[in-house]
């Protein structure tokens, strides 16, 4: 027998008890349903994550402090939340709370340990800008920013391009609440400039720093607030911050953020090797990691509801098919009596064991992205739950997890399958015949 | 032309069931079968006559004895040459019909071919042949439930002939039908015999029936207790002057 026919027949059959299939193909329905419904929300979290990681350095980001000042930011955070944590004592030496600077020595060691890019190691500074103003408005508006950190990073922009690090200008990234606000949209304030002014708290001297707009900023969770400018600019701006400060605190450093290769080496080796020298690293999923092991709970548990649902489909596939060998035993017994193998029979029942997988799953996937992409608008749209996040698709779905979820689904089907169809292949045609 | 038995039984055994439940349904048949020939296997009900049909059939294994088809020991043969033996080799035509009932009568027809795998177009054509052969190919479209019970033998007899078989086993092919829709159904097994010389093997507890055959095996409680001929018909075997020796086929079973 062809392949095809038998394909052909397997279609023939399900339609044959049409309510029966039908039903059967729901239970499927559901489980892929919230299995490709999950992968999809899962999907999308992990692409906002991942742009978001990017726009902070990406995966082989470390921000760097001393060993020191890391205990004592937790003792901190321990003396106000238990209380049993002794108190910091005051150090004439330690400029801020407890923060004991990154050492020229550690510095030189820093550099040496494998696996961290040298080059990458840029000193993190905190820049202290009075107003942001532009010619467009005469209102003056708070703003933080810092110097964009080093390595491979993307910044999600809505319009514009990235920063150049090295360029010789002052360049500045926004994010789009102050687009509207200077008097710009999102289009043409790109390579327009803004002011920074810094006022002296002393002498309420003002001083302006002309950066122009490369890009605007997409929102997000972990840059926000956060305004990036490129290196110069950082500099030029913390210079003026701290022209009053003593020389031995200038040159001070108490946080780097640096690259390694994250490819080759593991973040906790790397940790190891900077706690041997005294300092603490984190990368950007120690950072935003509680974000992610949020969603990544919520949507485990939803995943084993698809899966506990695709085994109740599984018994009703079983059952389904059951009653289809019981029913058609004389229809077996003729097929085996003029002729058919044993294995063309198992494949036949197998075929339509897989084709209600196939089916229930292709009703599945479709109708979670039908739904999915109604999700993504409506939250989109004015007022919407995302309206802030134009970049953050809440469903995403991927080809290789439609394929990966339609193939489960078939396979689990084809297992449900083997059962009746093994009785079925056994089936004796005399016995067949004779059965009533 | 020497006599070459198509089909040669030797001390069949048959029993079903274990122990105390055990049955013996033949017991001890001795049988050869000619190229050609037309026997009628005759007997009461429950005298085992399906269950030597089966056998010979290759429907069923024997639980001691030899069949030899085409002088080759079946008990030998592997699951893919019997199944092929009776797709290519042989027909039926069973007691109850044994159609699909909402499938179309062309679909019913063309089951052996699409089992053995023929092109759609070449399996149409075979069928349309066949079925005007039974003169029901205007029904070809129909449903095979909506046809009278002798209109549906004769699609089960062109499902029978569809493959050119050289033997068709009949299990009482007229059982279920008025006489003269039995004759018409008999008209066209003899007819199958006499033109194309395939063998016919007819099971039947109908004595005008059995008479029309050129032997009849009596059997009773799972033994063959008498043969007897045709009166037109000689009973050596010899099929000389009956038909057209042209016409008889001979199966060759290759080695596998
Ligand atoms: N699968 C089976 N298990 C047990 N006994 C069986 C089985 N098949 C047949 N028999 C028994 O074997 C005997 C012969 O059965 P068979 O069907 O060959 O009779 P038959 O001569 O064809 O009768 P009928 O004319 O009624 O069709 C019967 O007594 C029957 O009960
Ligand atoms: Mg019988």
């Amino acid at each position: 027998m062809k392949i095809l026919d038998i394909i052909k027949d397997a279609n023939a059959n399900l339609l044959r008890n049409k309510l029966r299939s039908f039903l059967t193909i729901l239970a499927i329905f559901i489980g892929s349903f919230s299995i490709i419904s999950t992968s999809a929300i899962q999907a999308g979290v992990n692409d906002f994550i991942d742009s978001q990681v990017d726009s902070y350095g990406g995966d082989g980001y470390l921000a760097i402090v001393s060993k020191d000042s890391f205990d004592a930011l937790e003792g901190l955070q321990g003396s106000m939340g238990d209380g049993n944590k002794t108190p910091i004592e005051y150090n004439p030496d330690k400029i801020q709370t407890g923060m004991s600077p990154i050492t020229d020595e550690q510095m030189e060691k820093l550099k040496k340990i494998e696996g961290i890019d040298a080059d990458s190691i840029v000193e993190q500074k905190t820049l202290d800008i009075t107003y942001i103003t532009s010619k467009e408005t005469d209102k003056k508006y708070l703003v933080a920013a810092e110097a964009l950190p080093p390595g491979n990073v993307k910044v999600d922009v809505v319009t514009g391009k990235q920063l150049d690090l090295r360029a010789d200008e002052y360049q500045i990234q926004l994010e789009q609440k102050y687009v509207s606000a200077l008097g710009y949209t999102n289009e043409d304030i790109i390579d327009k400039e803004v002011q920074l002014v810094v006022v002296d708290e002393y002498t309420r001297a003002e001083k302006t720093f002309d950066a122009k707009v490369v890009g605007v900023i997409a929102p997000g969770v972990v840059s926000m607030g956060q305004q990036y400018t490129n290196n110069k600019l950082a500099d030029d701006i913390y210079e003026e911050n701290t022209k009053y400060y003593p020389d031995e605190i200038k040159t001070q450093t108490f946080a780097v953020a640096a690259n390694f290769d994250y490819e080759k080496y593991s973040v906790d080796d790397i940790k190891d090797k900077l706690e041997e020298i005294g300092l603490s690293g984190m990368t950007i999923e120690d950072i935003i990691g509680t974000i992610k092991t949020f969603f990544d709970v919520i949507l485990t548990v939803f995943k084993i509801f698809g899966l506990i649902a695709l085994i109740a489909a599984a018994i009703g596939i079983i059952n389904t098919l059951f009653m289809s060998v019981q029913e058609r035993t004389r229809e077996i017994g003729l097929d085996k009596a003029l002729g058919m193998s044993s294995s063309k029979v198992f494949l036949s029942f197998s075929l339509e064991a897989i084709a209600l997988g196939f089916w229930g799953s292709v009703f599945g996937i479709t109708v979670s992205m039908i739904l999915g992409n109604l999700v993504n608008t409506a939250f989109h749209a004015e007022g919407g739950f995302l309206e802030a996040f134009p970049t953050f698709n809440l469903a995403t779905y991927t080809i290789p997890d439609i394929i990966s979820v339609t193939v489960l689904i078939m396979v689990i089907a084809f297992l449900s399958g083997t059962l009746p169809a093994r009785r079925a292949a056994h089936k004796n045609p005399i016995d067949a015949l004779r059965y009533e | 032309m020497s006599k070459r038995p198509l089909l040669c039984v030797r001390d069949l055994h048959k029993s079903y069931g274990k122990r105390d439940a055990k049955f013996e349904a033949l017991r001890g048949i001795d049988l050869d079968i000619f190229e050609g020939e037309s026997v009628a296997i005759i007997g009461k009900s429950g005298s085992g006559k399906s269950t030597l049909m089966h056998l010979l059939a290759l429907l069923d294994k024997p639980t001691s004895g030899s069949i030899k088809l085409s002088g080759k020991d079946t008990s030998k043969l592997h699951n893919r040459k019997l199944n092929e033996l009776r797709n290519k080799e042989f027909g039926f035509v069973f007691q109850s019909f044994f159609m699909n009932s909402n499938d179309t009568v062309l679909n019913n027809v063309i089951l052996p071919l699409k089992i053995s795998g023929v092109g759609f177009r070449e399996r149409r054509r075979r069928a349309m042949e066949a079925l005007k052969i039974v003169e029901l190919d205007d029904k070809a479209k129909n449903k095979a439930n909506d046809l009278s019970g002798g209109q549906k033998q004769r699609v089960c007899i062109a499902r029978a002939i569809i493959n050119n078989p050289k033997v068709i086993f009949a299990d009482e092919p007229t059982g279920n039908l008025d006489s003269a829709t039995g004759e018409r159904i008999e008209k066209l097994l003899f007819g199958l015999n006499e033109k194309k010389g395939i063998t016919l093997i007819i099971v039947t507890h109908d004595q005008d029936l059995a008479d029309k055959c050129q032997r009849q095996i009596h059997i009773a409680d799972g033994q063959i207790f008498k043969e007897s001929y045709r009166e037109d018909f000689d009973g050596d075997g010899d099929n000389d002057g009956m038909r057209d020796n042209n016409n008889i086929h001979h199966i060759d079973i290759e080695e596998e």
